[in-house]
């Protein structure tokens, strides 16, 4: 495989994880911005183990995940049944303490940064291996009783209540989950990057998974793994002369699709469409 | 009779596989001449510090044109290509893939997030790069595939900090304000030592948040500690806002105020004004130089922005573009894509221990990709123009 696709290939699945562990607390209304952090954390973490301690890749990633669902869980005890503003906030707070911390940490290279970490064999192997497992347990959460009830909280959270929906539970599990996720995408980043920097996990990669989750479509799982390869590769095959213009033409597809489709491309009703099509449902 | 025909068929098919393969062996062994040499630059054109991505690629594209006007590298036409990562440590990745598979050489990248996730793609694929803006602490993480443009931090900076503070005599006690990114906390170290060195004490380090908008509590706390002398390593508008404010609660000795190297850029001058006259600042170049080749980059800078003097890091990329040159025509490299790895190979070492390059503002060489003898100057600011004081060469000793 050549070197540029592997690389967008990489960085597309870590980009197609990253929107999924916005959308999973999405799915109850939650923006929670804290699985940057948690994406930090651990990949600094994995980055550290693996260079001083010489931990293998396989070793560093359940590590980063354990300490991402971790902290999101800790979190969540607070969190997990709170308003949408408030989760935004925490997760804002949690990126800027995460930043200011590792700066200020010499042990893990402070400004500036973390060199040497180790490359793996059949890396990309294992994020897309990764991708189809988090793909498919997400599918069969969205398709389970507790998917059903994330969506009932996500439209009237009483009403969930009434239901018998513990809304808090509900939340805590998906903040978790999403911390996991966030925590595994901070490891396989660091070993692709085979180098951390503080500024790799700031804002723009809320801004950037955030247009990948609204305009992919935030109703589905397929709305993120069709937007993110899409979305990332676009600026990397606009020519140069156009390029000065990358943050106008984001900014008009965005609009277009938030005008055109304001729950984003792909949406429920599409996807049963194709079902449908294909013939794998049956129309009722 | 089908027999033969057969047989004929497959002895024709024989012969002409065979004249074709001699033909084959005939065009490798013909000797490859380049019509063009593209040095690619991956650089920030977009996102945050586009403007200094501009005045990089200005500098390069101007050497590019210098010798081009003067008939190429051994006559062959040079071109300097912006590839832009809009800042994106994403975009830089694949970008240097790209690079990695066909270019000679490459620029930058630039800045430091960019440089560190695009770096090992080029350190893995054998591809040299020019990272000609970063300090010594990054560059070296990559040698011998990466070249320092200036010496270690630890080196580099005491002497020139120890020039000022023999100037100030009186002085004993310095505050110094750092602001936490990239290499600017090692260079608050190295101002120490350099302080040190000249007997004067460091009461505090105060840190500048790095979106900090007020400043009165951070001077309140400076000169809480009651110092005759100031020192910063932060952002340029920072710097002048706190130098406003330090004025504002009657600091009036402007010589006893040092900015470093990195503040050295058009915020400091805007915001500052007429307030920081008599403020000194050290950087790697001398703008006031009386040379026919640095007035003509100049006048051409000026002329192309507005009249804007050049910045301090736009002769970088000028220089580097100019040693390539030097190092192509040193080493007989013929830009052959068969002879891709030695090539590259040639440049790198060429360029890593180059004797008596010859740069804009000064000559020097380089020992493993560190250059050995280039200079600091120390400036007065007067009416937004930087007079010289002194002119410090510190050794890698």
């Amino acid at each position: 495989m050549s070197l540029p696709l592997y690389y967008y290939l990489a960085i597309a699945s870590i980009y197609i994880l990253m929107t999924w562990a916005l959308y999973l607390p999405y799915r109850v209304a939650h923006l929670h911005f804290m699985v940057v952090a948690n994406m930090a954390i651990s990949g600094y973490f994995g980055g550290y183990a693996a260079t001083q301690w010489g931990w293998p890749f396989g070793a560093a990633l359940l590590a980063g995940m354990l300490i991402g669902a971790l902290l999101s869980w800790l979190v969540s005890f607070g969190i997990g049944d709170a308003p949408t503003f408030a989760v935004v906030i925490v997760g804002f707070t949690f990126i800027y303490i995460t930043k200011t911390a590792i700066e200020n940490w010499d042990l893990i290279g402070g400004t500036m940064g973390m060199f040497g970490i180790p490359m793996v064999k059949n890396l990309l192997l294992y994020a897309y291996l990764f991708v189809l497992v988090t793909g498919i347990f997400i599918y069969r959460f969205d398709h389970s009783r507790l998917g059903r009830a994330a969506s009932a909280k996500f439209v009237d959270k009483d009403l969930a209540t009434s239901f018998g929906v513990n809304t808090k539970h509900l939340g805590m599990f998906l903040q978790t989950w999403a911390g996991a996720i966030g925590g595994a995408c901070g490891v396989f980043y660091a070993f692709f990057m085979n180098s951390l920097f503080p500024d790799f996990f700031t804002f723009h990669i809320i801004g950037t998974t955030m247009t990948m989750l609204f305009l992919g479509g935030y109703t589905t799982m397929w709305g993120p793994l069709l937007a993110a390869p899409i979305l990332w590769g676009l600026p990397l095959i606009l020519p140069t002369s156009i390029a000065s213009w990358r943050q106008i033409i984001y900014g008009v597809i965005l609009i277009v699709i938030l005008l055109l489709r304001p729950e984003g491309a792909v949406t429920r009703q599409f996807i049963r469409k194709i079902q449908v099509k294909l013939k794998l449902v049956k129309l009722a | 009779m089908k027999k033969i025909l057969v047989i004929s068929i497959v002895l024709l098919l024989a012969a002409g596989s065979l004249w074709a393969a001699g033909k084959k062996e005939e065009v490798v062994a013909e000797e490859f001449v380049a019509t063009e040499f593209e040095i690619p630059f991956l650089n920030c054109l977009t996102g945050p510090i586009a403007s200094i991505g501009e005045y990089l690629q200005w500098g390069a594209e101007r050497a590019a044109w210098e010798i081009n006007q003067a008939g190429g590298i051994n006559g062959v036409p040079v071109k300097v290509t912006g590839i832009d990562t809009a800042m994106s440590p994403e975009i830089g990745t694949v970008e240097m893939a790209k690079l990695s598979e066909t270019a000679l050489v490459a620029m930058g990248p630039v800045p430091e997030p960019v440089i560190m996730a695009a770096m090992p793609i080029a350190v893995r694929s054998g591809l040299y790069s020019f990272t000609a803006t970063t300090s010594y602490e990054y560059a070296m993480q990559f040698f011998p595939w990466s070249i320092s443009w200036f010496s270690p931090t630890d080196k580099k900076l005491p002497p020139v900090v120890t020039a000022w503070a023999k100037k100030n005599s009186g002085m004993k006690n310095v505050v110094q304000f750092v602001e936490n990114y990239g290499a600017w906390p090692g260079m608050a170290k190295a101002h120490v030592i350099g302080l040190e060195a000249a007997g004067v004490n460091v009461l505090k380090e105060i840190e500048v948040p790095t979106d900090a908008v007020a400043f009165g509590p951070l001077v309140v706390k400076a000169l809480a500690e009651n110092p005759d002398g100031i020192i910063f390593a932060a952002n340029a508008e920072k710097v002048a806002k706190i130098i406003l404010e330090l004025q504002s609660r009657g600091w009036s000795d402007n010589s006893k105020i040092l900015v470093f190297s990195s503040a050295d850029d058009g915020a400091l001058y805007t915001t500052g004004g007429s307030n920081i006259n008599g403020v000194m600042i050290y950087n790697y170049v001398d703008p006031g130089l009386d040379t026919p080749r640095w007035q003509a980059f100049r006048e051409a800078f000026k002329a192309d922005h507005d009249g804007m003097e050049p910045f301090s890091l736009s002769p970088n990329y000028y220089d580097a573009v100019y040693m390539i040159k030097r190092a192509i025509e040193e080493t007989g490299v013929t830009g052959d894509p068969a002879k891709l790895k030695e090539e590259r190979i040639l440049i790198r070492d060429f360029c890593n221990n180059v004797e008596n390059f010859k740069g804009l503002f000064f000559d020097w060489s380089n020992e493993n990709g560190v250059p050995k003898d280039k200079p600091l100057f120390l400036f007065e600011i007067q009416d937004g123009q930087k007079v010289l004081v002194e002119k410090v060469v510190p050794t890698n000793k």
